[in-house]
């Protein structure tokens, strides 16, 4: 594994030079990340008392202390960290300043809610006659306007809502949403590349402008246009457990194999059919492929046209097949023979890939400041000119308050004394 | 402000979702992107529906033209001898070359970054397929299936006795679209101050672990590996969908409720009108109500089942807590809140005729991306890309033609 060293300059990468100011909670912490890790000054500003994430368990080696909570650590790597509190006038004056100097803000709220820069007095209109080439950028549960605008949300009710729950699940049982926050994660680098975007604006004709980003929304795009096909289909999305539906048939996509579970999907089109064959191929060497499976014309294979008896048929070969045979063991013949085939892993699984391994995905992280050294997913892209990947360490709570309002010229005792940071 | 990317120029090769998703976020904000296919290997999401009677065939797909307006398409041959040398001259046109097929298509057609960077110095390309493009999987052959599976969100999704699920859709096509606009809007930013451009490797597998970074560091810090928990939360309770009214025989109606913290479940009970079983002094705190969560949510469900979902999320949130309908395809066309945001954009289209296309989850104040053409039949702007954007002449197109090099 590859080592990333502690007090790296942020500098390099396709964003160096650009400062941004964070004041995202959970919902936004991946577009910081994904900034910083791009080579942003990411300054991620926090109440005095920190931000509510730190509270939460897990924790690392189950020490509950606001340093170590996973989820803190996990999403906000490669950026500084300060306080500030924006409920004084002393500490808006200071955030304004900040702004002259920044080109981008990110913050996580609807338009009416207490912690909103708005609810401050800071919102966009404030800023730009600051800084009239900043940008700013809000994800919000339903967007800053509108019926639901001034409406709560959260990941669940933003899945949900964003229609893609209702397809996820069992028939039999509620609808479900992934146990981590997917709608979090769409919404954050939706917001990423709403700053990036909006910095090409601002360099190409001079301006600032706006970025409103809704976690609703964000989660239309995962139903892979199911919603704007309804007037077209009349297909409201029914839940088809670990299976799809083909034009006549139900088809299973998620097996169960001797120690877990793998995807494999009956689809045809050309992309696809060589795969099958070479399953059936490999099922054949192994002395579980039937006859009626080798004798079929593949070639000809068509999802939408077969029938539920034929499905049922050939799947329960596949089925008893797929049960003979460990995770591990298909993925390798699946990765050998080129079967469209995986696994569905577990961390420790993933942890553990020989291709993540060979291209030195995953990194150790040294935290002096916290005295640990921990193991994170490294860069999420690799260009010819460097890795986006991670720069620091999640802050500590006022880490860099010396650093950044030491550059200020404001005295960070005095700050400190007055409740200011 | 004009539209942000007005100007710029876009190849894009490859197919499904996760390239071309993220190539439509330059092309509704302006930018001339050139779609390659062939008759020979049209886009897989042609055939995904595809029956022999299809009224359109491979051009009525709706979800193709779902994902591609605003571009436009041309049919290149590139098992053609002169195939790879068209693309050759494309590239020269280009300022972004996006492709997402398996690491050795491109190589094979001489069309790798070194080669590209041969015909024009500040060239970016950008490479998503499911592994990356190094490592001994490199080739593997997956689509968002599969990438969904390997990086962990199938295992996440669903209850813990029964089979992982999906999320629906496959997540990684919704996920990378997202990744591949941040990278390449990140480098035209890196090329306007340097000159320079680059090559860029995202592996789809990788992105999303990267976005599960908690599901590593719970797995690698405490050796805990995390699986699937329904709809609870570790953090608060109530969490779940709860079944709702049946509305118009339709009894799939839900109802999505988190109470975050002591105060939202104050909020709850004074909502639902306050009955005795709520008053349960265990329920005060998040502590208490994750360990008798089976039996509160039986509760918080028998008080949903007479209500509707609209209903009860309108009742909860006039009450300052987290609730929202578990909306299906059909409600969200209906969905207040998207139509004020204009979400869905009416299109009209040669070969599906007027069909919805759907926006991105974000507005910008100054510069409104927009649908300014359908998504392109296979090869429908071949005579216009060639002979205008490429400027070949009337004799060579027409011979390039007939000797099949556009099919």
């Amino acid at each position: 594994m590859s080592t990333v060293a502690n007090d790296k300059r942020l500098t390099a990468g396709n964003l160096g030079g650009y400062q941004i100011l964070d004041l995202t909670g959970e919902p936004g912490f991946l577009a910081g990340k994904l900034l910083g890790d791009l080579g942003a000054d990411v300054i991620k500003i926090e109440p005095l008392g920190g931000d509510a994430a730190r509270r939460r368990g897990p924790f690392v080696a189950g020490t509950a202390d606001p340093e170590r909570s996973i989820l803190w650590l996990a999403l906000n790597t490669s950026k500084r960290g300060i306080t500030l509190n924006v409920d004084t006038a002393r500490g808006r004056a200071i955030f304004l300043k900040l702004c002259r100097q920044a080109d981008a803000v990110i913050e996580s709220a609807g338009p009416l809610e207490p912690h909103s820069l708005a609810a401050r007095g800071l919102g966009y209109d404030a800023l730009r006659k600051t800084n009239p080439k900043l940008v700013m950028c809000s994800i919000s549960p339903f967007g800053q306007s509108g019926p639901y605008s001034t409406y709560r949300g959260s990941d669940i009710t933003a899945v949900a809502m964003g229609g893609n729950m209702y397809p996820t699940g069992n028939p039999d049982r509620a609808p479900v949403r992934c146990s981590l926050p997917v709608a979090y994660y769409h919404a954050g680098i939706e917001a990423a590349v709403g700053v990036v975007f909006a910095l090409w604006g601002r360099e190409t004709q001079g301006e600032g402008q706006f970025v409103d980003v809704s976690l609703q929304e964000t989660m239309l795009m995962p139903n892979m246009t199911g919603p704007a096909q309804f007037p077209l289909t009349g297909f409201k999305g029914g839940r088809a457990g670990g299976g799809f539906r083909g034009g006549r048939a139900f088809f299973h996509e998620l097996w169960p194999a001797a120690d877990g579970y793998v995807s494999f999907a009956l689809r045809g089109g050309a992309a696809r059919i060589p795969g099958i064959i070479a399953l059936i191929e490999y099922m054949d060497e192994c002395g579980m492929a039937p006859a009626s499976l080798k004798a079929r014309d593949w070639s000809q294979y068509n999802h939408n046209v077969i029938t539920q008896a034929e499905v049922d048929e050939i799947e329960s070969a596949l089925g008893a097949f797929f049960r003979s045979k460990t995770m591990a063991e298909l993925f390798a013949a699946a990765c050998d023979r080129n079967l469209m085939l995986a696994p569905a892993n577990t961390a420790r699984q993933i942890l553990a890939s020989r291709q993540l391994a060979a291209r030195e995905f995953f990194v150790q992280v040294d935290d002096p400041g916290r005295g640990i050294t921990l193991t994170y997913p490294g860069a999420f892209a690799k260009t010819s000119l460097g890795a986006a990947t991670i720069r620091c360490p999640a802050p500590r709570l006022g880490q860099h308050n010396g650093d950044v309002y030491g550059a200020l010229g404001l005295d960070v005792t005095a700050l400190a004394a007055e409740g200011i940071i | 402000m004009h539209a942000l990317f007005k100007g710029l120029k876009i190849l894009e090769f490859g197919g499904g979702a996760a390239g071309p998703f993220g190539v439509r976020y330059f092309a509704d904000h302006g930018a001339t992107v050139v779609r390659v296919e062939s008759r020979q290997r049209p886009d897989f999401i042609r055939l995904l529906r595809l029956t022999p009677d299809t009224p359109g065939a491979i051009d009525a797909s709706h979800m193709f033209a779902m994902v591609n307006p605003n571009k436009y398409g041309i049919a290149l041959n590139m098992s053609h001898p002169k195939g790879p040398e068209i693309a050759r001259r494309l590239v020269q046109w280009a300022d972004v070359v996006a492709e997402n097929f398996a690491p050795k298509a491109m190589a094979k057609w001489g069309l790798d970054y070194d080669s590209l960077r041969a015909l024009k110095a500040d060239v970016i390309m950008i490479s998503t397929c499911l592994n990356g493009q190094t490592g001994p999987d490199r080739n593997y052959p997956g689509f968002g299936g599969q990438g969904s599976a390997i990086s962990g969100f199938n295992h996440l999704t669903g209850w813990p006795d029964r089979e992982p699920l999906g999320p629906y859709g496959t997540i990684t096509d919704s996920l990378s679209p997202r990744f591949v606009a941040l990278l390449v809007g990140s480098a035209l930013l890196h090329r306007q101050r340097t000159g320079q451009g680059q090559y860029i490797d995202l592996s789809q597998v990788e992105a999303g672990v990267t976005c599960l970074s908690e599901n590593i560091l719970t797995c690698a810090a405490n050796d805990d590996a995390l699986g699937r928990m329904g709809n609870r939360s570790r953090h608060a309770a109530p969490h779940g969908a709860f079944r709702c009214a049946p509305q118009d025989g339709d009894d799939d109606r839900w109802v999505a409720i988190a109470v975050h913290d002591d105060a939202d479940w104050q909020r709850f009970r004074q909502s639902i009108g306050d009955p005795p079983w709520a008053a349960d002094a265990r329920y005060a705190t998040t502590a208490g109500r994750l360990a008798q969560v089976d039996e509160l949510e039986d509760h918080v469900a028998a008080w949903t089942r007479t209500r509707t979902a609209e209903n009860v999320m309108h009742t909860l949130q006039a009450a300052g807590v987290d609730a929202g309908v578990v909306q299906n395809f059909e409600d969200l066309i209906n969905d207040p809140q998207l139509a004020h945001r204009q979400h869905f954009r009416k299109v009209e289209h040669a070969a599906i005729g007027t069909h919805l296309c759907e926006r991105g989850g974000t507005r910008f104040s100054a510069t409104p991306e927009d649908i300014r053409m359908p998504a392109p039949c296979l090869g429908e702007h071949s005579e216009y890309v060639y002979r205008e954007l490429l400027g070949m002449s009337a004799a060579e197109y027409s011979a390039l033609q007939a000797d099949g090099v556009f099919s």
